[in-house]
């Protein structure tokens, strides 16, 4: 399942050098067949509703024999709700850049599908040293997409990002030999080591798994790379960035944090939380003030990955089960449901800008008059983005807030944060579309097959309003096992 | 096979070969005095490969013990240092067919290029100090006519003279190191010192310090230890780039093979002091190199500290090469020796390649590389990103197994250096990789295809094919070095 996008790059990128558009479609079929791969996976999941234990594994095969590396595979209901997400998101993605990518098609299609390949790779890898590979592969199609079909400070923004995720890590990676140095028996996979890792290892892994996963994120002190990587990337880019870059951190901190190093999670778990409710509140406050819709959504982005720092972690120390489940899978859930709603608002606001001319804020008038169907679109989008009540975006933050108030009645703070969320959304559309049209702009509307392909990315999220356990239905007990195993509700 | 036949093999098939290529220089014909002396340097070292891989097979399959005489040891580890060597001159004198072409003394080149491997093959095996030093000598003498070799170069004269002085003198201190051990043990023999110190290991003298430090200085000056690596930048810069590969790939690893021999073999007994002194040179090493690659403008010169900075990794090994972290440690010098030669020969004969069609190595000329030279800007930019450590590129593993060495050896902190380091260097490596694929190129003028010199490209993608298989199938190259350091004992 990896392979197959990692090893089609290849005859992708010799199509492309045929005929451009015959690398456009071979890797919409791929992602297609791994779309469809993804789902059989997702699904046998959900009938089994084994969602806490690892399936579909492969190996351990020994890689570097003696060294505890193993080549080792497997999926819970975690990997495979984000595996299942990022394949949605790379079909979705491969169609939006038919349009929007006009430069160095070969290149750019066998990097997308590089990415597909090793992010899928990092959700489900069951070794420590296998996911770090995954994890750093991802970097190098990201480093060139930024700094090749990025907008005027390209150059800049991909150094950037480059050199703060390479830095978190590689500290992250010293965590992870100190958790299979200090751990009898010594290895790196995953499900040998639950429950095993000495109480002082687990303090010093989390703080440095914490520089690892906080950069991706991001975590606010460590987030400064992530708006000008969002902003100037392509829009498609930015919706990998968001979509699922930023997911592997919500993915390191369950997968490691709550799973391995449970114990310093659970004692310590104040700390994240103060964290991520100060990434929320800041993501909150400084996307308001944006003039660049761009990096308005960018900025969303941080507010919504908080909620994801703060529901695992106020999951894993809740005092009742309940409590906890609404943490763990709420944050899951907002991952998932963050990916659709960051994919629809970041690709339209590539249309926007290649239609328009300019992302800014103040510049953008009259666009109910000018272009009425990216309004749609627009209000649909933001809608999703500030978790209405008409996406499943709402329950997940609901099921956060509901876990972390039943654990710190002053969590109830947060509350606060999805009137800040509303708040700038419509205030931009009220500058935006509310406007009148000044006379001397016309706008080009988006074409039907833009349209669609937007509308795509909000499929999931009305259908996981309506059906919520569709994915609670394998999360829940994962989160319900990871809770019992930290030693909840004991 | 005995000890003494596998030198006597290696000593006949180096010395007749190089005599030979030698005495072409005589022929009047062009012809002769080139393609013959190329393709009989690349025979000979083809046949010492061959004989090379075959021995290590034989060992290894037949589960043989190694076997000594008074001034060689047979074991893997030589087998594994001799291998690696011989892949760089290889790789070298493959390359030189393209980038000294022309050159009126080529057949001397290939002669002294062969002798000097010869040195550095005999320096694996070496297990007497004395042996230690005609090998030291047979290696270098030949790299300090090589570096000078254009001589109406001022720069590589320069490059000559501060290689020949600081080489000599270097000499001069590891001869000084060897009599004072003679003088304390009253032998030269490795194994004899370690059992004559066995007894008077507590007692520290002056002396005994004084000869250890001389030891890491004399040999730190050919591994491009901090603080004795001035000559480094200078020289690699100055010389043919091809000699420019042949010293940092080449040269440099065998200074690590007699380092292990002397320090992890013969003087265990006086770890508490050594391994103290290396891991304050490797943190010095590792940040000093990797700061001055950092504004470096021209890339052999990045190149240059970007090879003291991995000497540093690689001295993080022999700081922590004691129990418990010994054989981590010393497999993962062994690993990062054989990984370092070839991403450096990978890098620095990409670099050459740029060299040889545009004449200047200068940064800026290779902006918007990737649509003039794409073989070459491709298998540069694979090598910046192994010696970076990306995985899964071979760089990655060795330094993984290093700095977990490092912190099994309860030096923690040189691994958060290393790892901290890592990450600096990537700031220069991506820069290149920047300036190759993501920039515009300077003037309009540049931007034709330039015909890539299609053996530097062979071999430059022969050296890729090797990181990226290293780095996918690590076991590879890690389960020898793990053989040769289980029979070190």
């Amino acid at each position: 399942m990896i392979f197959i996008p990692i090893v089609g790059s290849v005859p992708v990128y010799l199509l492309g050098r045929l005929r451009e558009r015959l690398c456009e479609i071979a890797s919409l079929v791929i992602t297609l067949i791994v779309f469809a791969l993804s789902l059989y996976m997702y699904g046998s999941l959900l009938i089994s509703k084994e969602g806490a234990t690892f399936h579909f594994v492969e190996g351990p095969y020994s890689w570097l024999s003696g060294f505890g590396v193993d080549y080792y595979l497997g999926v819970d209901g975690l990997g495979a709700s984000l595996i299942l997400i990022s394949a949605i998101l790379s079909v979705l993605v491969v169609l939006g850049s038919w349009d929007l990518i006009t430069e160095k098609k070969p290149i750019y299609y066998f990097l997308i599908l590089l990415f597909e390949g090793s992010i899928i790779g990092v959700f489900c890898s069951l070794n420590l040293i296998l996911f770090y590979v995954f994890w750093e592969i991802v970097l190098i199609p990201m480093f060139f997409f930024i700094g090749v079909w990025g907008g005027p400070r390209r150059k800049y923004a991909a150094m950037k990002f480059l050199i703060f995720t390479f830095v978190g890590s590689v500290i992250m990676l010293l965590g992870f030999i100190l958790i299979y140095l200090f751990t009898t028996p010594n290895t790196f996979n995953i499900p040998e080591l639950i429950g095993k890792i000495p109480f002082w290892v687990q303090l010093l892994a989390s703080a440095a798994t914490f520089a690892g996963f906080g950069v991706k994120l991001p975590v606010v002190p460590l987030h400064t790379w992530l708006p000008d990587a969002h902003v100037e990337a392509p829009a498609p880019i930015s919706v990998f960035l968001a979509g699922l870059l930023l997911k592997m951190g919500g993915y390191g901190f369950i997968r490691v944090n709550l799973g391995l190093l449970a114990e310093a999670s659970r004692q310590y778990a104040w700390i994240f939380i103060a964290f991520g409710i100060l990434t929320m509140f800041y993501g909150a406050l400084v996307a308001m003030v944006q003039r660049d819709l761009k990096r308005m959504i960018a900025l969303t982005s941080i507010n919504h990955m908080g909620f994801v720092l703060l529901g695992s972690f106020t999951g894993i120390s809740a005092s009742t089960a309940q409590a906890a489940v609404y943490g763990i899978s709420g944050a899951i859930f907002q991952m998932f449901n963050h990916a659709a709603a960051i994919g629809i608002l970041f690709m339209l606001s590539g249309y926007i800008h290649e239609q328009a001319g300019t992302r800014n804020i103040d510049e953008l008038k009259g666009l109910r008059i000018g272009m009425p169907k990216t309004t749609l679109v627009l209000i649909l989008g933001s809608l999703a983005g500030m978790a209405a009540p008409m996406y499943s975006s709402f329950l997940s933050e609901w099921m956060v807030i509901l876990g972390a108030i039943s654990v710190n009645r002053w969590y109830a703070l947060t509350v606060l944060i999805p009137i800040f969320t509303v708040a700038y959304f419509l205030w931009m559309i009220k500058r935006t579309v509310m406007s009148p049209l000044p006379e001397h702009i016309h706008y080009h509307d988006l074409h039907n097959r833009a349209m669609i392909g937007l509308l795509l990315y909000l499929v999931p999220l009305f259908l996981l309003l309506i059906f919520p356990s569709l994915l609670l239905g394998i999360v829940d007990p994962l989160s319900l096992w990871l809770y019992q195993a930290a030693g909840g509700g004991r | 096979m005995n000890a003494d036949m596998v030198i006597i093999d290696y000593v006949a098939i180096f010395t007749v070969g190089s005599l030979l290529v030698a005495s072409l220089s005589l022929s009047k014909r062009a012809a002769v005095r080139q393609s013959l002396a190329f393709y009989a340097s690349l025979a000979v070292l083809a046949a010492s490969l061959a004989f090379t891989l075959l021995n290590l097979s034989i060992y290894l399959l037949s589960d043989s013990k190694p076997s000594y005489t008074n001034l060689f040891h047979v074991d893997p580890l030589s087998y594994f240092f001799a291998f690696t060597v011989q892949i760089v001159s290889f790789l070298v004198i493959l390359s030189s067919r393209n980038y000294m072409w022309g050159d009126r003394n080529l057949a001397v080149y290939f002669s002294l290029l062969l002798f000097s491997t010869l040195g550095m093959v005999l320096l694996s095996f070496a297990a007497d100090l004395l042996m230690i030093v005609v090998a030291w000598e047979l290696m270098g003498i030949p790299t300090y006519v090589l570096a000078g070799l254009r001589k109406d170069n001022p720069f590589s004269n320069e490059a000559a003279v501060k290689y020949f002085l600081l080489g000599a003198f270097s000499s001069g201190i590891l001869l000084y190191a060897i009599s004072l051990t003679y003088g304390l043990t009253g032998t030269t023999n490795l194994i004899a010192v370690l059992q004559a110190l066995q007894g008077s290991a507590t007692q520290l003298d002056p002396l005994t310090l004084l000869t250890l430090a001389l030891f890491i200085a004399g040999f730190g000056l050919k591994m491009s230890v901090v603080p004795f690596h001035m000559w480094i930048p200078d020289a690699y810069e100055g010389a043919p780039t091809t000699i420019s590969t042949f010293l940092s790939a080449g040269t440099k690893k065998a200074g690590f093979v007699v380092a292990i021999r002397v320090f992890v073999v013969a003087l265990p007994f006086l770890s508490a002091n050594w391994t103290t002194a290396f891991a304050i040179l490797a943190l010095a090493t590792m940040t000093l190199g990797n700061i001055a690659a950092l504004t470096q403008r021209s890339l052999t010169r990045m190149l240059a500290y970007s090879s003291i900075a991995q000497a540093g990794y690689i001295l993080i090994g022999f700081a922590v090469a004691t129990e418990p972290a010994k054989t981590l440690a010393l497999i993962g010098v062994l690993f990062h020796a054989f990984n370092h030669a070839i991403m450096q020969s990978s890098a620095f004969l990409a670099v050459a390649a740029v060299d040889r069609t545009m004449g200047r190595v200068s940064l800026d000329s290779f902006a918007s590389l990737w649509r003039r030279m794409p073989i070459t800007s491709f298998s540069l930019a694979v090598s910046l990103l192994a010696l970076a450590g990306i995985p899964p590129l071979n760089g990655f593993w060795s330094k993984l197994v290093l700095f977990t060495a490092a912190i099994q050896g309860d030096m923690a902190w040189l691994a958060l250096a290393g790892v901290l380091n890592s990450a600096l260097s990537l700031g220069y490596y991506a820069w290149v990789i920047k300036r190759m694929y993501i920039d515009e190129p300077i003037s309009s003028l540049e931007q034709g295809k330039i015909e890539e010199p299609p053996i530097i490209s062979g071999v430059l993608l022969a050296a890729t094919a090797i990181i990226i298989v290293v780095g996918i199938y690590p076991s590879l190259i890690y389960d020898l070095a793990k053989a040769a350091v289980l029979a070190l004992g």
